[in-house]
């Protein structure tokens, strides 16, 4: 089973602590909220998670190798991350930009056969874009974007996934769908997940743990019963909150 | 875009095209040439039209060919690498310092059949100079490439409008047909036969590869691309290219810009069958434009750089014009 380890990580971005000592490690079958205020640098922690930024110190370890020295290769087949913002440049169609998931499992001259063809379709059909295959990525909605671009991902099929807000630009129920998915691949394939948050509703109802940036480098992680309370929400954004008991569990309500 | 179905159809109607138009261009000229007469005329090579055929009209034909499919990858490869459907081959400055090269040559009276490596040399020099200026320690940065190329490239005009304004009128007229591009005094040496046929080869085995670029470099390293490796494989190749194409015709503009944008209107951005098709319709539109400016006002000659525009100019702009109506 894959596993991404963080050994006493200290990332920092433009003299700003984002976490010091950062021990962590994201097991089969876990799903980690990441949480904190707005530029506290989630965005840049997910980055170094992925090797594609540059920690301080200590290291990011993929099945117990440094992530720096394996090729991007290896890592892509193993983790995928879902970037904050997605822009098509050039036009393709939805299904080709789907089937770009495939690339680091194809080989140079290698063409998509008809199982990564299903794949993508499957995963089109999964975010509820089905009868969009053939129209072009330009023209689609922010939210199709979004979605789509996470069609992407589940095709790439990585067992590590790292998602940047991925409920950015979606309706309520286009959000629900999405976490559900994240949750079914993490539940039944035993994969794990690390996703940034800021509906702290979505992370009560859908992670397992939690992950919290207090700022000059603080933080905390663990189980999410033992942190998403309301004395540790009020400290990460400063305002205050109440919590509410549903049927469903626990939530909280920003008291204005 | 045309259904997926038909893109391999296509690629066989623009093949026949390209075949096509290498045939047009021998019959056509000041001397032009009936289908019979046409027929004899090249099954022997030593008759009067023949050798006009073998000597003249075809190596042009073939060089505009080459010369036109060269164009057309290094602009496909100039647009993913900086990712802007606008980029053309001579944005980054390769053209400029061959054109700078070359006009120096003609100043010192140096022989005609040194300049295209005259060409050859300054576009290297210009390469390599944004090279190293651009490529610093950090990570890839298109626009650090770009301004790099884009300023150099001005340096270039300006000393290339410093030749032009020193250079005795006699001989201005030859240098601004080169400056516009001009297949009159083209020869093909084999070699740039080996890059074309080398760097298609290669661009194809990285189609995949640039559709994935093209999304931008950080979703291209997630996929899998050892994008700074990749882009500066793609910004040699396209120099390269653009560099010979340049030695052999001088700039003509317009056809490594238009010819990738059309295609990417008919076939979409797949590079897999972008790059065969942008490939053969650039070879393609050279030959016609080159035909068109041998023969429009013959016997008087045009640079072929300004029939491609004439020709380009309305064509993408209609296209595009039509591609928009339809909500693309």
């Amino acid at each position: 089973m894959t596993s991404l380890t963080c050994q006493s990580l200290d990332v920092r971005i433009a003299g700003k602590s984002i976490c010091s000592k950062l021990n962590l490690e994201l097991e089969p079958g876990q799903l980690w909220g990441l949480m904190g205020p707005n530029g506290i640098g989630k965005t840049t922690l997910l980055k170094c998670m992925a090797g594609l930024f540059a920690a301080d110190s200590g290291n990011v370890l993929l099945e117990n190798q440094a992530i720096d020295n394996l090729p991007r290769r290896t890592i892509a087949r193993l983790l995928g991350m879902l970037q904050q913002h997605t822009v098509y440049v050039f036009d393709a169609s939805v299904l080709e930009t789907a089937m770009t998931g495939r690339h680091p499992h194809l080989s140079y001259w290698e063409r998509e056969g008809p199982e990564d063809k299903q794949k993508a379709r499957d995963a089109i059909r999964s975010v509820d874009l089905t009868g969009f295959e053939s129209r072009s990525v330009t023209g689609l909605s922010g939210g199709e974007a979004r979605r789509l671009a996470f069609a992407s991902l589940i095709v790439q099929e990585p067992t590590i996934l790292l998602l940047d807000e991925p409920t950015n630009h979606l309706d309520m129920k286009h959000q629900i769908r999405i976490m559900n998915l994240v949750e079914t691949q993490v539940a039944r394939q035993q994969h794990c997940a690390m996703i940034a948050l800021h509906d702290v509703n979505l992370a009560a109802r859908y992670c397992s743990h939690i992950l919290m940036l207090f700022g000059d480098g603080d933080w905390q992680a663990g189980p999410k019963d033992e942190l998403l309370h309301q004395k540790n929400l009020e400290r990460l954004y400063q305002c205050p909150v109440e919590s509410v008991q549903t049927s469903t569990g626990k939530r909280f309500l920003p008291r204005g | 875009m045309i259904p997926t179905t038909l893109r391999r159809t296509l690629l066989f109607i623009l093949m026949f095209m390209s075949v096509g138009s290498i045939f047009f261009a021998s019959a056509s000229g000041s001397v032009s040439l009936g289908w019979s007469e046409w027929l004899t005329a090249i099954q022997d090579s030593s008759s009067q039209h023949g050798e006009l055929i073998w000597r003249l009209r075809l190596p042009r034909a073939l060089a505009a060919w080459v010369v036109g499919s060269m164009l057309a990858i290094s602009g496909c490869l100039m647009q993913v690498l900086l990712r802007n459907p606008l980029a053309d081959p001579y944005v980054l400055g390769v053209s400029g310092g061959a054109a700078f090269a070359t006009l120096l040559g003609m100043v010192f009276g140096i022989a005609v059949t040194f300049l295209p490596w005259l060409a050859i040399l300054g576009a290297l020099i210009s390469i390599l100079l944004v090279f190293g200026l651009a490529r610093g320690t950090g990570p890839w940065s298109g626009t650090r490439l770009l301004l790099t190329g884009v300023v150099t490239a001005s340096g270039w005009a300006a000393l290339i409008s410093l030749i032009l304004s020193l250079s005795p009128d006699n001989s201005l007229r030859g240098m601004l047909f080169w400056l516009m591009g001009d297949l009159s005094y083209a020869t093909l040496p084999l070699w740039s036969l080996a890059v074309l046929a080398g760097s298609f080869i290669l661009t194809l085995g990285l189609a995949r590869s640039l559709n994935v670029l093209a999304m931008g470099e950080t979703t291209a390293r997630l996929l899998g691309e050892p994008t700074r490796h990749m882009l500066w494989l793609v910004y040699l190749l396209a120099s390269i290219l653009t560099a010979t194409a340049v030695s052999i015709a001088g700039s003509i503009g317009f056809v490594g810009l238009i010819v990738p944008h059309l295609m990417r209107l008919l076939v979409g951005s797949d590079h897999r069958i972008l790059i065969p098709a942008a490939t053969l319709f650039g070879g393609f539109f050279l030959v016609v434009s080159d035909t068109l400016a041998r023969t429009i006002l013959s016997p008087q000659q045009l640079p072929v750089g300004v029939i491609t525009a004439l020709l380009g100019v309305p064509l993408f702009l209609l296209l595009l014009n039509r591609a928009r109506l339809k909500g693309v």
